[in-house]
C-alpha cells in the first residue's frame, strides 16, 4: 500500500498541506505493530533463555505478553478498520470448517488460557462447513477469546451451530455477565469515549466485520445476552 | 492426531533473526520433526534448496536485506528445483493475507501471524499435512500430466464425502479446463455458483468464457467480481488477456494501470504495463513503470536484461520529446545500464550495448565528455563486426552517434548497413526502426494500412481513433515523418473541439521529435510548417479566450 504523495497540497495561499490525519495515524500504527511483533519475539526468547523461576515471575511473564497481544490484536484491527474505509481491505469468502477457525484462535491463545488456567471447550460438528472470511471473522473471535480470558473466572465455551439458515458462533463465560449499558444500548458506531478505559473498538470492527458478509438472506450481525450456558454472558456471531 | 509421519519429515526454517529460528527450531522438534535446517536469508535458502527437497519450508517474509519471503517462494514456485512443490507457510508481522496478497502473484500454502504459538502451528501443520495426503493422489495425476486420471480421483474425493471437497472442486474445475471439456467446467462453476456468489467460481466463469471465445460474456463476468471486490487481482490479471485476446492495446494499459495502481509490488505486472505502454507510445508512462519494475527485479528472479535496456531506451526516447519529464528518470537510467552487464553476464554484444545505452544517456544528463568516453569504448568492443547477432547493437550504434550529433557517420553506418541487409526482409525490418521511410515489405504495408485507418478515422471525424493508429505504427516507425505529421493533425483536430491540457503536450512533444528529424529539403516540410502555424494559432485563441 504506497501513499500518494502527489495530493493537490493546493491549501489556499498559504501553502501549507492538510494534514490527512486517518493516514498519519494508519502509518504509525503500522510502525507500532512492527515494534511490538518484536517486542513479543524479544519476550518469547527471553523466557526461553531464562524460563520463570517461580510461580509469581511465571505470573509476571503471562501479564507481559498478555497485554503485548492485546495491544498486537488491537492494532491490527485500527489497521483493518482504516482499510475498510478506504476500501483497501481486501474481503475474500469462500467455504470453511467452523471447527478449523474456532480451533485455531483457541491455538493461538494457548500460552494465555494455560496461564490464566481457563479450560476452554468447543461444542461444533466437525462436518459444519460454512461460508466466510476466515482472516477476518478469525480476527473477530480471536478477540473475543482474549476478552473473554480476562473476565471469566476459569470457563469459556465457542459453540457453532446452524439456526435459521445463519452461522452462529457463540462465545460464552462463566463471568459476571455484560454490563447494562452494552446490553441495552445501540453497538457503537465509531470507536468512542476515551473516559471510559474502553474504546469498544473491539465491537466496532466485528460489527464492520459481519456487516461486509452478505448475502440474499441478510447480513451478518450480533447479539449480546447474560445468563449464558455458563451462567455469565454470551456473545453471538451470526453469518449469512 | 493422527501420525502424520513428523519424523520422516525434512524442514527448513528462514529468518533473519537468530532468535526466531533458535524458537522455531525448537517448536519443530519438539512436534517430532526428523530434520531442520536452518537459513538466515532468502539467498543462503535458495542454495540449500537446489540441493534436497524439502517437505516444508517455514520463511519469514521480511528477510532484511535481500530477498523477501515472497519472492523466496516465487523463485521456488516458478523455476525448476527438487522444492517447487514443498509446503511453503509463509509468516509474517503483518499477520493479514490481505496486506501481502494483493501485491504478489504466488501464494503460498499458508500464512502464519507472528507470534506463533506451539499449538498454533502444529495445529495448522497438522491440517495441511492431511490435505496434502488426501490429495496427494490428484496431485500425483495432475503433475504426470494424467488429467483424466486426476478428474476420476477428484470426482470420487467429492463422492466420498471428503473433508476437502472444496478444495477438489476447484481442482477439478481446473482439470476440466486443463483438457479442454468446457461444457463440464461451466457445469461445475454454475452448480457452485447457484448457491454462493464465490469469487473462484466467478472467476472459473471467466476463464471457461475465454475457452469458448465468449468475449462478451467473459467482460460481463468479470465487471460482476470487479464490482463486488475492486482488489480482486486475479479479475485484473484475466481482463489483461481478454485485452490481449482482442488486439485492445489501449484497455489493455489501461487495466495493467490500474492493477499496479493498487498492487504496485508486482514486478510482472510492472513489466507487462512497461512493455504495453511502450507499443502504444505513451513513453511517460512506459519509463515510469519500466524504472519500477527495474527497482522490484533486484532481488526477483523474474528479472530480465531486456527490462532493463528497454528502460534506459524509452528514457533515452522519452528525453528526445520532453526533456523536463525525462530529468527524473535519467539517473536511474544510467545506473541501471551502468550495472547491466554484472547482472546479465558478460558478453562483448552487452557490453557494447550498455556502452551505447549509456553514451545517449549521459548526453541527456548534459554530460558530453562521458558521453564521448562511452561511444569510443564502445566502438572499440564492438570493432568491426558483421555478424546478425550484432544488428541490435549496430542500430543503437547509430542512434547513440545520432544523439550525440555526429550524423555523418551515422548515415554512413546506417548505409553500410542498409547494403549488407539488402536482401534480407528481416534484418530490414528491424532497421526501419532508423529510417524516415521504410525499406521492408512488411512495414511499406503496415504504414499503407495505418494510413487507410486512419484517415477513414479523420475523414469520419474520429480525431482520436485516427491518432491512435498513427501512434501505435510510430513506435515502430519512430523517424517516419509523413506518420507522425499525421499524427500531430489528428491531435491538432482533436484539440480544436476540446482544448485538453494532456492533448495539447502530446502534439508539443510530437512537434519537438518532429523539428529533430526533419530537414528543409524534406518533401513534406512545407506541411510540417503549416501545421506549426495552425498549432501556434490554436493555443493562441485559447489562451486569449481563457484570458477574456
Amino acid at each position: 500500500m504506497t501513499p500518494t504523495t502527489d495530493q493537490p497540497s493546493d491549501n489556499g495561499n498559504t501553502g501549507q498541506v492538510p494534514i490527512d490525519f486517518a493516514f498519519v495515524l494508519a502509518s504509525s500504527v503500522h510502525d507500532m505493530k512492527n515494534s511490538l511483533g518484536m517486542l513479543l519475539h524479544t519476550l518469547a526468547a527471553m523466557m526461553e533463555i531464562s524460563p520463570p523461576k517461580d510461580a509469581e515471575q511465571a505470573r509476571f511473564f503471562s501479564t507481559l505478553e498478555y497485554e503485548a497481544a492485546r495491544i498486537n490484536g488491537e492494532l491490527v484491527q485500527l489497521l483493518s478498520l482504516y482499510k475498510m474505509d478506504e476500501k483497501t481491505l481486501a474481503i475474500v469468502i469462500d467455504e470453511h470448517h467452523a471447527i478449523d477457525i474456532i480451533e485455531e484462535q483457541i491455538a493461538r491463545n494457548d500460552t494465555l488460557l494455560k496461564s490464566r488456567n481457563i479450560d476452554i471447550q468447543i461444542d461444533c460438528d466437525s462436518d459444519l462447513v460454512w461460508y466466510f472470511d476466515n482472516e477476518l471473522v478469525g480476527g473477530v473471535l480471536n478477540n473475543l477469546i482474549v476478552n473473554c480470558a480476562r473476565y471469566c473466572k476459569k470457563q469459556l465455551l465457542v459453540s457453532a451451530t446452524e439456526e435459521n439458515g445463519f452461522l452462529c458462533i457463540a462465545v460464552a463465560d462463566d463471568g459476571q455477565g455484560y454490563p447494562d449499558n452494552m446490553l441495552l444500548g445501540p453497538l457503537p458506531q465509531a470507536a468512542v469515549s476515551f473516559n471510559s478505559g474502553n474504546t469498544k473498538l473491539g465491537l466496532l470492527f466485528a460489527r464492520k466485520v459481519l456487516e461486509l458478509h452478505k448475502t440474499k438472506k441478510g447480513q451478518g450481525y450480533m447479539t449480546i445476552a447474560n445468563n449464558g450456558p455458563l451462567g455469565g454472558g454470551v456473545l453471538k456471531l451470526y453469518l449469512p | 492426531m493422527a501420525d502424520l509421519g513428523y519424523y520422516k519429515m525434512h524442514a527448513l526454517i528462514i529468518d533473519d533473526f537468530e532468535n526466531f529460528r533458535g524458537t522455531l527450531y525448537k517448536m519443530l522438534m519438539d512436534l517430532g520433526i526428523g530434520n531442520v535446517d536452518t537459513a538466515a536469508s532468502g539467498e543462503e535458502a535458495l542454495r540449500f534448496c537446489k540441493a534436497r527437497t524439502y517437505d516444508l519450508i517455514l520463511c519469514d517474509n521480511n528477510l532484511g536485506k535481500g530477498k523477501s519471503g515472497q519472492q523466496v517462494l516465487e523463485e521456488l514456485r516458478s523455476t525448476e528445483n527438487p522444492c517447487s512443490d514443498s509446503l511453503f507457510i509463509l509468516v509474517s508481522a503483518e499477520s493479514s493475507k490481505s496486506i501481502i496478497m494483493a501485491a504478489y502473484d504466488y501464494e503460498p500454502d499458508a500464512y502464519l501471524a507472528k507470534p506463533i504459538t506451539p499449538k498454533a502451528l502444529d495445529q495448522r501443520l497438522g491440517r495441511l499435512i492431511e490435505q496434502r495426503a488426501e490429495l496427494k493422489a490428484v496431485q500425483a495425476a495432475q503433475k504426470a500430466g494424467d488429467y483424466q486420471q486426476a478428474i476420476k480421483l477428484c470426482k470420487e474425493l467429492i463422492a466420498g464425502g471428503s473433508r476437502h471437497a472444496n478444495s477438489c472442486q476447484k481442482l477439478l474445475g481446473q482439470l476440466y479446463l486443463a483438457v479442454n471439456d468446457v461444457a463440464a467446467a461451466e457445469a461445475l462453476y454454475r452448480t457452485v455458483l447457484d448457491n454462493r456468489e464465490l469469487e473462484w467460481a466467478q472467476l472459473g466463469m471467466v476463464k471457461t468464457k475465454l475457452a469458448q471465445h465468449d468475449y462478451l460474456g467473459a467482460q460481463q463476468w468479470l465487471e460482476n467480481i470487479l464490482q463486488g471486490n475492486p482488489l480482486c487481482m486475479k479479475a485484473y490479471d484475466l481482463q489483461a488477456e481478454l485485452f490481449k485476446l482482442q488486439n485492445d492495446t489501449e484497455g489493455l494499459q489501461n487495466i495493467l494501470q490500474k492493477a499496479t495502481d493498487i498492487s504496485p509490488l508486482s514486478i510482472l505486472r510492472q513489466q507487462a504495463l512497461g512493455d504495453i505502454a511502450q507499443q502504444n507510445n505513451d513513453l511517460v508512462t512506459a519509463a515510469n513503470a519500466l524504472r519500477r519494475a527495474v527497482k522490484l527485479g533486484e532481488h526477483s528472479c523474474f528479472d530480465k536484461a531486456e527490462v532493463h535496456s528497454l528502460f534506459a531506451q524509452t528514457t533515452i526516447d522519452l528525453h528526445s520529446i520532453d526533456k523536463e519529464l525525462a530529468k527524473p528518470l535519467v539517473r536511474d537510467a544510467i545506473s541501471c545500464i551502468i550495472n547491466y552487464e554484472d547482472n546479465f553476464g558478460k558478453t562483448q554484444l552487452k557490453k557494447a550495448e550498455s556502452l551505447l545505452l549509456e553514451s545517449q544517456l549521459q548526453v541527456c544528463a548534459g554530460d558530453q565528455r562521458r558521453a564521448q568516453e562511452a561511444l569510443s569504448n564502445a566502438q572499440t568492443v564492438l570493432g568491426n563486426t558483421k555478424d546478425a547477432d550484432a544488428l541490435p547493437v549496430q542500430i543503437e550504434m547509430v542512434r547513440a552517434l545520432r544523439v550525440l550529433g555526429k550524423t555523418d557517420e551515422a548515415q554512413r553506418r546506417l548505409t553500410d548497413l542498409l547494403q549488407h541487409y539488402a536482401s534480407n526482409e528481416d534484418q530490414l525490418q528491424k532497421l526501419d526502426v532508423l529510417l524516415d521511410e521504410p525499406r521492408s515489405e512488411k512495414n511499406k504495408l503496415m504504414v499503407a494500412e495505418i494510413n487507410k485507418k486512419g484517415i477513414a478515422a479523420y475523414n469520419a471525424k474520429d480525431f482520436s481513433a485516427a491518432a491512435d493508429s498513427f501512434k501505435i505504427a510510430l513506435q515502430k516507425l519512430p523517424n517516419h515523418v509523413g506518420l507522425r505529421l499525421n499524427y500531430v493533425q489528428a491531435m491538432i483536430d482533436k484539440l480544436k473541439s476540446n482544448f485538453e491540457q494532456s492533448t495539447n503536450e502530446k502534439i508539443q512533444q510530437a512537434f519537438t521529435k518532429a523539428s529533430a528529424i526533419i530537414s528543409t529539403q524534406h518533401p513534406q516540410y512545407q506541411r510540417y510548417r503549416q501545421l506549426n502555424e495552425v498549432y501556434t494559432n490554436l493555443v493562441k485563441a485559447y489562451e486569449k479566450n481563457s484570458r477574456g
